[in-house]
């Protein structure tokens, strides 16, 4: 489960941008809530609020695209630190 | 007369095509409409040349302004760097061309750096290094594009091609400076430069052909008919990564140089997109009226952009005595870096 600040993000994105807030395994990219440039402020959120420090090798779009791969990303990044 | 050591920035110019292309043009090409590329570039238009133009006649033309800004003769360059992703020809380097066009150029060394749009710093960090070994006294530094030329104007394209325009500028780097307490000219001392590379992303930004990696040949039909001559981003990759390198190289040389970001006055960044600009500057916690922008205007001129930036603040009397200024540039590779200086007026 990701932090509730992280889904209070998505879903202010998703409000902002006129668009639903898709299920865990549908992309967040294509249904239009993450672009290229809410991700960069995304990716700064999970940073501070999962407490983990994202390498530039993982810094990937698609490690972001969907929920489900998102809280997969934390769950690693949590047992590598 | 005293002197005042370093090596500064003396003068700079540029020249860019007559030819505006607006996006009302070049949307129809693209399938998208301009609002569209408005929305996600904050480009209104673009310079294309003319057919008949090429890179190395508006390189050779910014190079003039910026001499004749520095109070030089083509005589007195000792030392010529070309950046450039969209050259004359692919051999010989387009330096070279620019020595031949700009007359009374003596025959001096002429260099090309392919560190795609971060070709600023890159050559600002070589000349200085030149003119502290002695190796030279003036250096020009000149950033020269007509990516037009090679653009794939088709819809499938349409978020790379949205993005291009063509033009030049340049930089002249000097030596120590004779001081003459009633000059009006702003010189930009070099204080420090830092500059990376991460090849780990080089196929996010990447023109494969011609090129000795794509099998046989290093360009033939079937490459032609895969569009592996024309550029392909990744451009959620390149946008994380530019922020986050940039932010970094921001914070990491204002800390080594006893700084914060606070007392940056000025910062001249590559010109990828409005929204990656107004992305670090959020990151770096900076008013947007510190960032100098002119991608509205002028497109995104790749290896070009930061000169044409830099061009633009001093038209614009951005530098103001004893300001702290950040040119900052990231580009294929990835390659990215930071240049920190100081303005005073010798």
């Amino acid at each position: 489960m990701l932090p509730a600040t992280v889904m209070d993000f998505l879903n202010q994105a998703a409000a902002e941008t006129g668009n639903a807030l898709p299920n865990r395994d549908s992309s967040l990219f294509q249904s239009g809530v993450l672009d290229s440039f809410t991700l960069v402020d995304f990716v700064t959120v999970l940073e501070s609020e999962c407490s983990i420090k994202i390498d530039d090798a993982d810094l990937r779009p698609g490690n972001f695209d969907t929920i489900a791969k998102v809280e997969a990303f934390v769950e690693r990044a949590k047992a590598a630190a | 007369m005293s002197s005042v050591t370093g090596c500064f920035i003396t003068g700079t110019g540029a020249c860019l095509p007559s030819r505006v292309v607006a996006n009302a043009e070049l949307a129809p090409q693209l399938g998208v409409t301009s609002e569209w590329i408005e929305a996600n570039s904050g480009i209104h238009e673009r310079r294309w040349v003319a057919a008949e133009q090429s890179t190395s006649d508006l390189a050779v033309a910014a190079v003039r302004d910026a001499l004749d800004d520095a109070s030089l003769s083509s005589d007195q360059v000792d030392y010529l760097i070309g950046c450039s992703l969209s050259p004359d020809y692919q051999v010989p380097g387009i330096a070279a061309l620019v020595q031949r066009k700009l007359e009374g150029c003596r025959q001096v060394p002429a260099l090309d750096i392919r560190a795609g749009c971060a070709g600023i710093v890159y050559s600002l960090q070589l000349a200085r290094g030149l003119i502290e070994s002695g190796a030279a006294r003036n250096v020009v530094c000149f950033g020269a594009e007509a990516q037009s030329k090679g653009l794939d104007l088709n819809p499938r394209s349409a978020e790379l091609s949205m993005l291009f325009g063509d033009g030049a500028g340049a930089i002249v780097v000097s030596g120590t400076q004779d001081s003459a307490s009633d000059s009006q000219e702003p010189r930009l001392r070099i204080e420090d430069i830092l500059i990376e590379s991460d090849g780990r992303f080089a196929e996010d930004l990447i023109v494969r052909a011609p090129g000795t990696g794509n099998g046989a040949r290093w360009i033939d039909s079937e490459q032609i008919a895969a569009g592996l001559q024309y550029g392909s981003m990744q451009g959620r990759s390149v946008i994380l990564q530019a922020v986050r390198k940039l932010a970094d190289a921001a914070v990491r040389i204002t800390e080594r140089n006893s700084l914060s970001l606070g007392e940056i006055e000025v910062v001249i960044p590559h010109q990828a997109n409005a929204n990656l600009l107004r992305a670090l500057a959020k990151k770096l916690s900076m008013p947007e009226e510190c960032i100098v922008t002119n991608v509205e205007q002028f497109g995104n001129t790749s290896g070009a952009s930061a000169f044409l930036a830099f061009w633009q603040a001093k038209r614009e009397h951005r530098f103001r005595a004893d300001a702290n200024v950040l040119i900052l540039a990231f580009g294929a590779g990835f390659t990215w870096g930071a240049a920190l200086c100081r303005v005073c007026y010798v």
